[in-house]
């Protein structure tokens, strides 16, 4: 087997030797477990710190030995505490939960907040200098309480955000959210398929029952969109739609030979979707392919045209 | 050649233990046997050591020698500075972080350390709820230079800029920096994906943060808002048809409906700035909507029209 190397080996015992010590004795399995180390390495590494010592200026650094698959701790004397976090862990902790402060029912004087405020505290920083905005919509709460206790669903889900909600009835799986939006992975008993609903679109939610589908093993979020059953559409996109290509998930980009233009692949959820993507873009857009959506911006913007010039 | 593992915990070990600043002489001499014996291999050994210790998150400190020894370097390790200070987190609220990792960052190698240096693991704790945290290089060293009032520089737009950084700001999906921009003597917010190649901070200079700063409101909710700082709130007055009126009406707060007409339509009064956003969100509805006023602003958006049919 390759060894890791020894910065990997030496970061890894400063972790596990304070709380080894704390305790005095462990099973060798338990530490494997929780540490993710096999357990070959993590004796020869326990052996060989018990080795370690500078005789007579520092006698025995760490007084640890093993026998039949426990681990024994003697007097501690060095390494009895965790290296302090660096900045890169302080920031993962701190964001990952200030984040979760925005979710439904999070409350500042709860275990988050409170633990938030010493790690703050006791790091001796201010951390009054990062701020999560994450605003959830009113159906949030109801959406992953279903997920959370398998629960279906009446929901009444305006699909299209053209103001002609439908109702059905869905079992929520997960609740996820990606560039700033919200979304639920649920399966859909009209289609008996699992799809994605956008939160701020489902109007209203009521229990109706017990769920009866299984959650299949979950999605990576980030990956959600890939789904390759959506039609597509490639796009050549002005310097001024930029913006879409942080909005929206999209396949791939590409430069265009011509001043800051990129060709663009992105998954079209529906046709009235495309349509209101393509009259916002107005002249900075053109559709390369299908030819079926050649001309439905131009389409569409004559549609609102007449509102603008009726008698035209 | 012994392990590398047992020279580096040697010499941790020792740094932590002096009492004051060694040598890297008096260094090898207590590490007998684990150092080169000549000076050029020894010093560069040591150097590689000193390196493997920084990279596992280790300070060595140092100062240079006066008097007879002039000259001549001195090393040890800080205790305070290496280890993690005593929280005093209740199990439960290391458990509620656990849980706020694995909502946001399930499989973050750095998030499962953090946790067990608080002496927490990781585990499938989430449930079904995922946030996504977009996740960027700079964003530690930009939160320590936050936190620590550090001054920093990097391009953006093509410019150098040398700012002080106020604070970090998560919204919609993507991070902010707010910061006073000392070139351009003013108030200024940095979408962070797009500051362009390495950030430097400068650990000593620092700065003072004006009190009062209210993160929150560095950036307008209401996207119609976001443009230039100082730039005119003007009023667009926008007719929105029955089918998205109760839409419309919950986004923007019955507060702006002026007017509501027998067919269902309503007429919103909005304040903006930023005159592509506003342009987008109505041609969003597609017929559904019409921009009534500003003139000039309805103008230009049936020119955008017309260009396109």
């Amino acid at each position: 087997m390759a060894q890791q190397p020894a910065t990997e080996r030496l970061r890894r015992l400063l972790i596990i030797l304070p709380w080894l010590m704390e305790r005095g004795e462990v099973a060798v399995s338990e530490v494997a477990e929780r540490f993710r180390i096999d357990e070959s390495s993590l004796i020869r590494d326990l052996e060989l710190v018990s080795l370690c010592g500078l005789p007579p200026y520092v006698d025995e650094l760490v007084d640890v030995f093993i026998d039949e698959g426990t681990i024994f701790v003697g007097v501690p004397r060095l390494f009895t505490r965790p290296l302090t976090l660096n900045q890169v862990e302080a920031f993962e902790l701190l964001a990952a939960g200030r984040a979760a402060m925005q979710l439904p029912g999070a409350d500042p004087d709860g275990p988050l907040g409170r633990g938030l405020r010493k790690l703050a505290q006791g790091l001796g920083e201010d951390d009054t200098g990062v701020l999560v905005i994450q605003p959830t919509p009113e159906t949030m709460k109801a959406l992953s309480d279903a997920a959370k206790m398998r629960r279906r669903v009446q929901v009444l889900y305006d699909s299209h955000g053209d103001g002609e909600p439908s109702t059905r009835e869905i079992e929520p799986h997960q609740v996820f959210s990606s560039k700033g939006r919200w979304y639920v992975n649920a399966f859909d008993s009209r289609t008996n398929e699992v799809r994605t609903f956008r939160v701020d679109r489902v109007l209203s939610s009521s229990d109706v029952g017990a769920a009866s589908s299984q959650p299949s093993s979950a999605a990576a979020v980030d990956d959600w969109f890939a789904d390759g059953a959506l039609e597509r559409v490639t796009l050549d996109i002005g310097p001024r739609g930029r913006w879409v290509t942080e909005r929206y998930p999209v396949d791939e980009v590409s430069d265009v030979e011509e001043n800051g233009w990129v060709r663009v692949r992105l998954a079209v959820s529906n046709d009235r979707w495309l349509e209101r993507l393509l009259v916002r873009l107005g002249p900075h857009v053109r559709v390369v392919e299908p030819t079926r959506f050649a001309t439905l911006g131009s389409t569409a913007a004559r549609r609102v045209l007449e509102r603008y010039q009726p008698s035209a | 050649m012994a392990d590398r593992v047992e020279r580096l915990t040697n010499l941790l070990a020792l740094l932590l233990e002096t009492r004051r600043p060694l040598t890297l002489i008096e260094i090898s001499d207590e590490l007998a046997g684990q150092y080169p014996d000549t000076a050029q291999a020894r010093r560069a050994a040591f150097e590689r050591d000193k390196a493997a210790l920084r990279e596992i998150g280790v300070e060595i400190s140092s100062e240079t020698f006066g008097g007879d020894r002039a000259g001549e370097m001195g090393y040890w390790v800080d205790r305070r500075a290496f280890e993690l200070p005593e929280l005093h987190l209740d199990d439960d609220e290391i458990r509620a972080l656990q849980v706020a990792l694995a909502t946001t960052r399930p499989d973050s190698a750095i998030g499962e350390e953090a946790l067990w240096k608080l002496g927490g693991t990781s585990g499938d704790v989430g449930g079904p709820v995922r946030m996504h945290l977009p996740e960027l290089e700079s964003l530690p060293a930009l939160r320590t230079a936050v936190s620590s009032r550090h001054v920093v520089s990097f391009h953006y737009g093509g410019a150098a800029r040398e700012v002080e950084p106020w604070g970090l700001l998560l919204r919609e999906g993507f991070w902010y920096l707010l910061a006073h921009d000392r070139g351009r003597s003013a108030k200024r917010t940095f979408r962070v994906d797009r500051i362009e190649g390495a950030i430097a901070i400068d650990s000593t200079a620092t700065f003072d943060r004006p009190p009062g700063i209210d993160l929150s409101a560095a950036l307008p909710s209401d996207p119609l808002l976001i443009g230039a700082d100082n730039a005119e709130v003007r009023n667009a007055m926008v007719r929105i048809s029955a089918q998205f009126a109760g839409r419309v009406e919950r986004e923007v707060g019955a507060g702006r409906v002026v007017r509501r007409e027998s067919n269902g339509s309503i007429i919103v009064e909005l304040p903006f700035v930023n005159e592509d956003a506003l342009r987008s969100w109505v041609l969003g509805f597609l017929d559904a909507a019409e921009l009534l006023e500003p003139i000039d602003v309805r103008e230009r958006l049936v020119a955008w029209l017309g260009e396109v049919v």
